[in-house]
């Protein structure tokens, strides 16, 4: 509970300023859009193909749109030295952690009802209620998977000149499971899973964001404080 | 008196480059330091180590008896800085940033005392407008509201009176004056040494990140001149 206050204080606080900003939601989730677009574009195949690679670019477009939110998330906090307001105060490391990857999870998951559907309807994917909430369910567990390791990464690299080049080299290598078991997944709920295997990589997703969110706490103070 | 700050042998590097190097201090409570020195000379350096936002490369600091780099939640409860920087967020109101800031302090964000702390220093008739149309004074002057909510023992200044007109300038003395008269202890990094010198018994002047002279505030700009061959 000690912890729980401060960072539901802090995520408003983060939330309040990109309402009133508005502009990295936007960004994002035209970020996002053009990726999927850009995508179909690119394969130039026909209807089956687009619809058996289209969980592939869902989680190409996520991992992309991440990156732009990410380093976004962190310029509010570089504009005043406020970041540094707040370690100056009796907080932990921890809370500010929690809350800023709670508020990067939360705007990577408000693109999931923008761009699931978009995807399904560009790529000519054929599925029904239960494998559209399976992919959003996956895009959740995907977002959070990214949100956490992505906002280490983001405050370590926030304070170098070069952040927008430094966080993807970073954090691409580091999700690569988190790409694999999102494609996997959304693979098998989207076109069928005969041999029961989406479990499997849906609880290999559950481990990754348990075993990123914990240790984003652990290493809160050394990638905020100087 | 127990010394609040204590400091032997002190330094910090950056690179290859001493920022502050070899400074002793002792500080006691209730007492009113004045850092002087050129431009580069280790004030804003040696505060942010006070304050625990570096930690020392050399000797030992403790605040309060903890070092404040290590027990960073302990330390920081017994101070506060007013930086360069004004840490606020220009899209919150005024009085979103005494709540958000009251919240992460005493868990009190009594609306009613914060309007209070706002009409203190002025800004009572600005509390709901947001903090990115106010002028430079009128952060300053938030800042110092702020500062109230964490109710600090020891108040670190660097260049309070900067970016200020005179009225402005007064306002935030004043301001300073009263944290001092109520007990507070105070250290303050200025190159008003005329106005600082008014806040403050005592001073340390800074050379190259090395202090060079130690006294009686009022001698500060005398020996500074000395020790400039002037």
């Amino acid at each position: 509970m000690k912890l729980v206050r401060p960072v539901l204080v802090l995520l408003l606080k983060d939330l309040r300023v990109e309402w009133r900003g508005r502009v990295r939601f936007f960004s994002i989730v035209l970020f996002g859009g053009i990726t999927l677009v850009l995508f179909s574009f690119a394969i130039d195949a026909d209807g089956d193909m687009a619809a058996t690679m289209a969980p592939g670019f869902l989680t190409l477009a996520l991992l992309l749109s991440s990156t732009l939110g990410l380093s976004e998330s962190f310029r509010v906090e570089r504009e005043n030295r406020s970041l540094e307001g707040l370690l100056l105060l009796p907080v932990e490391p921890a809370v500010l952690f929690y809350a800023k990857a709670l508020g990067n999870f939360v705007f990577l998951a408000m693109l999931a009802p923008v761009l699931v559907p978009s995807a399904i309807i560009l790529y000519s994917v054929e599925t029904g209620p239960a494998g559209f909430l399976g992919v959003i369910a996956v895009w959740l567990l995907a977002a959070a998977a990214l949100a956490a390791p992505g906002t280490l990464y983001a405050a370590m690299t926030s304070r170098a000149a070069s952040q927008d080049v430094l966080l993807p080299l970073l954090l691409f290598p580091l999700v690569i499971p988190v790409l694999i078991a999102s494609v996997r997944s959304a693979e098998l709920l989207l076109h069928g899973d005969p041999m029961n295997q989406a479990p499997s990589w849906l609880l290999l997703l559950v481990a990754f964001d348990v075993i990123y969110w914990a240790l984003g706490g652990v290493l809160a103070r050394v990638a905020m404080e100087e | 008196m127990a010394n609040l700050i204590h400091a032997r042998g002190l330094g910090i590097r950056f690179g290859l480059h001493w920022a502050l190097a070899h400074v002793d201090l002792d500080f006691e409570a209730g007492g009113r330091l004045l850092l002087a020195g050129a431009n580069g000379s280790g004030k804003t350096t040696l505060l942010r180590l006070i304050a625990g936002l570096r930690r020392p490369t050399a000797g030992d600091l403790t605040v309060g008896g903890r070092r404040p780099f290590e027990d960073r939640a302990g330390a920081r409860r017994e101070l506060s800085l007013v930086s360069h920087h004004d840490y606020l967020y220009d899209r919150l109101t005024a009085m979103e940033t005494l709540r958000l800031w009251s919240e992460l302090c005493d868990g009190d964000p009594d609306r009613g005392r914060l309007a209070a702390l706002l009409d203190e220093v002025g800004l009572e008739a600005a509390a709901d407008r947001q903090v990115g149309g106010f002028s430079a004074g009128m952060r300053k002057r938030l800042i110092l509201a702020r500062c109230r909510l964490e109710n600090p023992r020891l108040l670190l200044l660097d260049e309070p009176f900067a970016s200020l007109d005179p009225e402005g300038q007064t306002l935030v003395e004043r301001w300073i004056e009263r944290f001092a008269d109520g007990g507070g202890s105070l250290i303050v990094a200025s190159h008003a040494i005329e106005r600082a010198s008014r806040l403050c018994g005592q001073a340390l002047l800074l050379e190259q990140g090395q202090a060079a002279w130690r006294g009686e505030a009022a001698g500060l700009d005398a020996a500074w001149r000395r020790r400039l061959g002037q």
